[in-house]
C-alpha cells in the first residue's frame, strides 16, 4: 500500500527546497551585514550605510555602517577607513574612537570602521591564529566590550568560489585566486562584479559623490616587518606625507615614507588617488597577531606594540597629515578635527579609559 | 700641590670630554658654504628627496628645483647638487629601475657635476630604516664622490658615514631629527641680501 504523503510534509519539503535554493544561490543573503558594537558620540551628525552608495549593497554582509561627523564650518572632507583588513584591528579601533569620541569643527568626515564587513564576521587564521575572534576591552566604566577580530579576506561563504588565478578589474594584473577576496586588490571595483568588487565601487562612489578631498585607509603588519610603522603616499600626496613625517619624528614617531608602485593595481590609495583629485594614504602599525612564528600572540598588551600605541599612532599620523594638508589647501577646504583629551595619553593609558 | 694637580687633572678631563663636541660643532657650522640655485634629487628614489625640498622650503631657500630623479640637463643650471641616498624598492619600481641602474646612473650624475665643478651634498635623513643592503651599495658607491654630508644620527649606528667621512676627508653633520637639517641649510646656503629670501 502507497503511503499518503501529508500536505505539511510536502509544504516543508518544498520550503526547505527553497531555503537550499537562496542559499546557494544568495550565500550571504540570510546573514546581512555583521552588527559590531560601535557607540557613536556628540561628534557623529548621521548614520549612513554603505550601500546609499551602491544600492546592490543592501542587505548583503558586505554592506557596512557610515559614520558622518560634520563640523559647524564647512571645508574639506576626510574618509577614514578602518576594516579593510579586519584582523589589522588598530585601524578599526582607532576608527571607533574617532566615530565615539571625535569632534569635527570644519569639514566633513565620513568614518567606516569595518570597510570589509564580511571579512569582520570571524577570523579564519589566515596568520595562524584563528583562535583570535574577539577583542575584549574594559572601559574606564568597569564594562567589558568586545569587537569582532576578523580575517584579511571576504568570507569564502559570501562570494562565489575563488578563481585559480584572480585577474584584477580593469589593469589585467595576476594575483593568487584568494586575493579575489582582498578589498585591497579590488578597487576601483565594479557595481555589478564579485561582493569585494561592489565594496570598492561604493567606496569609489563615496569618494567622488562627497568630494573627499583626503583618505586614509589604516592598516596593519606584522612586527618585524619592513612594512611597520610604513606611511605610503599616493605620489601626488607625498608632499604633505613628507610634511607629516617630520613633524612626526619630533614627537618621537619615526616612520618610513613610501610613495605607491604604478605598476600596482588594486589598491586604495592608487586606485582612488589616480581616479580621483583625492590626497590617498595607507598607514600601517605593527600588530603582533600578523606574525605566525609567535604563540598565543597577545594583541591588546605585547610590549613590544600594545594597542593603546598602535591607536595613538594611527591617529597621531592622521592629526599630522590633515594639519599639513591645511597648510597646502584653500582656507575653505580645510579639516578640522580634535578628540577631548590630549593624543598622547593614548600613548600611555588603556584604550578602555577612552572607549565610551 | 696636591690640591694643583687635582686642579690640573680635572681640567684635564674637562678638555678632554669637551673636545670631541667641539670639534663637530666646528665642522658642521663654519667651513663649509654652497650657492644656489639648488638641484635636490634622489638616489634610490626614496621619499627622502621630497623631504630635502620639504625642508628647503621650510630654511626659505629662495632657488631650488626638485626633480626625483633627474636629468644631466638638470645638473647644468645648479650650482649645487643636493642628492638623497637611500634607496626604495616601491620608488625604484616607480621609475620603472633596478638597482644597478640606478647607482650606475647616481654615478653618472655625479660625474657630470664634477666635469662642471658643481659641489655635492649627499643627504641620509631617513635614519635607520632606510640603511639595508640596497641602500648601502648606494651610500659606499656615491657618499664618497660627495663634498659634504648630511647624515642623520640613527643611520649611523654602525659608524659607516664616520669611516667614509674620515677616509674621504668629507664634513660630516649629524642631526637627530630630519627637521634639524633646517638651521644647517639656512647656514650653508647663506642669503647674499635681505631680499634673497623673498624675491619673488
Amino acid at each position: 500500500m502507497a503511503r499518503r504523503k501529508s500536505p505539511l510534509y510536502s509544504l516543508g519539503g518544498w520550503l526547505l527546497l527553497f531555503l537550499l535554493l537562496l542559499g546557494v544561490t544568495f550565500p550571504g543573503l540570510g546573514l546581512g551585514p555583521t552588527s559590531h558594537d560601535v557607540r557613536p558620540g556628540y561628534g557623529v551628525s548621521e548614520l549612513r550605510w554603505l550601500s546609499d552608495y551602491l544600492p546592490a549593497l543592501k542587505g548583503t554582509p558586505g554592506d557596512t555602517p557610515v559614520y558622518v561627523m560634520k563640523g559647524k564650518k564647512e571645508g574639506g572632507v576626510f574618509l577614514l577607513l578602518g576594516g579593510t583588513h579586519p584582523d589589522e584591528i588598530a585601524g578599526i579601533m582607532a576608527a571607533i574612537l574617532a566615530v565615539e569620541r571625535g569632534n569635527v569643527s570644519q569639514g566633513t568626515v565620513f568614518v567606516i570602521p569595518h570597510a570589509n564587513n564580511s571579512a569582520s564576521r570571524h577570523n579564519n587564521g589566515h596568520w595562524g591564529h584563528p583562535e583570535l575572534q574577539w577583542l575584549e576591552i574594559t572601559t574606564s566604566f568597569g564594562e567589558r566590550r568586545h569587537f569582532h577580530y576578523g580575517d584579511r579576506l571576504t568570507q569564502p561563504e559570501d562570494q562565489v568560489p575563488d578563481p585559480k588565478e584572480f585577474v584584477q578589474y580593469p589593469s589585467g594584473e595576476k594575483f593568487p585566486g584568494y586575493e579575489a577576496r582582498n578589498l585591497n586588490r579590488n578597487y576601483p571595483g565594479k557595481p555589478d562584479g564579485t561582493l569585494t568588487q561592489q565594496v570598492c565601487f561604493a567606496i569609489l562612489q563615496l569618494v567622488e559623490k562627497e568630494r573627499v578631498d583626503v583618505v586614509m585607509d589604516m592598516h596593519e603588519s606584522g612586527i618585524s616587518s619592513r612594512m611597520a610603522y610604513m606611511l605610503v603616499c599616493h605620489p601626488r600626496a607625498l608632499q604633505i606625507g613628507a610634511m607629516a613625517a617630520m613633524e612626526l619624528e619630533q614627537d618621537g614617531i619615526s616612520i618610513k615614507l613610501e610613495t605607491a608602485r604604478k605598476e600596482f593595481h588594486g589598491l586604495s590609495y592608487r586606485e582612488l588617488g589616480d581616479r580621483t583629485g583625492v590626497y590617498a594614504f595607507l598607514m600601517e602599525t605593527p600588530n603582533p597577531g600578523q606574525e605566525p612564528n609567535i604563540d598565543h600572540p597577545d594583541i591588546i598588551h605585547d610590549p613590544r606594540a600594545p594597542l593603546n600605541h598602535r591607536v595613538y599612532v594611527q591617529l597621531k599620523t592622521i592629526f599630522a597629515l590633515l594639519e599639513n594638508y591645511n597648510l597646502v589647501s584653500p582656507p575653505e577646504r580645510a579639516i578640522r578635527v580634535s578628540f577631548p583629551f590630549p593624543l598622547e595619553k593614548l600613548d600611555t593609558e588603556e584604550l578602555g579609559a577612552f572607549l565610551r | 700641590m696636591r690640591r694643583a694637580l687635582y686642579l690640573l687633572v680635572a681640567f684635564g678631563l674637562g678638555v678632554a670630554l669637551t673636545l670631541p663636541a667641539f670639534a663637530q660643532e666646528v665642522q658642521t657650522t663654519s667651513i663649509v658654504s654652497f650657492e644656489q640655485p639648488v638641484l635636490i634629487t634622489s638616489i634610490g628614489q626614496s621619499a627622502g628627496a621630497m623631504m630635502a625640498m620639504v625642508l628647503a622650503q621650510k630654511a626659505g631657500l629662495s632657488s631650488f628645483v626638485y626633480k626625483q630623479r633627474a636629468s644631466l640637463k638638470d645638473v647644468e643650471v645648479a650650482k649645487t647638487l643636493i642628492a638623497v641616498l637611500g634607496a626604495s624598492g616601491k620608488g625604484l619600481g616607480a621609475a620603472g629601475v633596478d638597482i644597478d641602474s640606478e647607482i650606475a646612473w647616481g654615478k653618472k650624475l655625479f660625474a657630470h657635476a664634477k666635469e662642471l665643478k658643481i659641489p655635492i651634498i649627499a643627504m641620509q635623513i631617513e635614519g635607520e630604516v632606510r640603511r639595508g643592503p640596497m641602500s648601502d651599495r648606494i651610500i659606499n658607491a656615491l657618499a664618497p664622490q660627495s663634498d659634504y654630508l648630511i647624515v642623520k644620527d640613527s643611520a649611523n649606528k654602525d659608524g659607516l658615514f664616520t669611516k667614509i667621512s674620515t677616509e674621504n676627508k668629507i664634513p660630516i653633520t649629524f642631526v637627530k631629527t630630519a627637521l634639524d637639517v633646517v638651521p644647517i641649510l639656512q647656514e650653508i646656503f647663506p642669503a647674499k641680501e635681505k631680499g634673497d629670501m623673498n624675491n619673488g
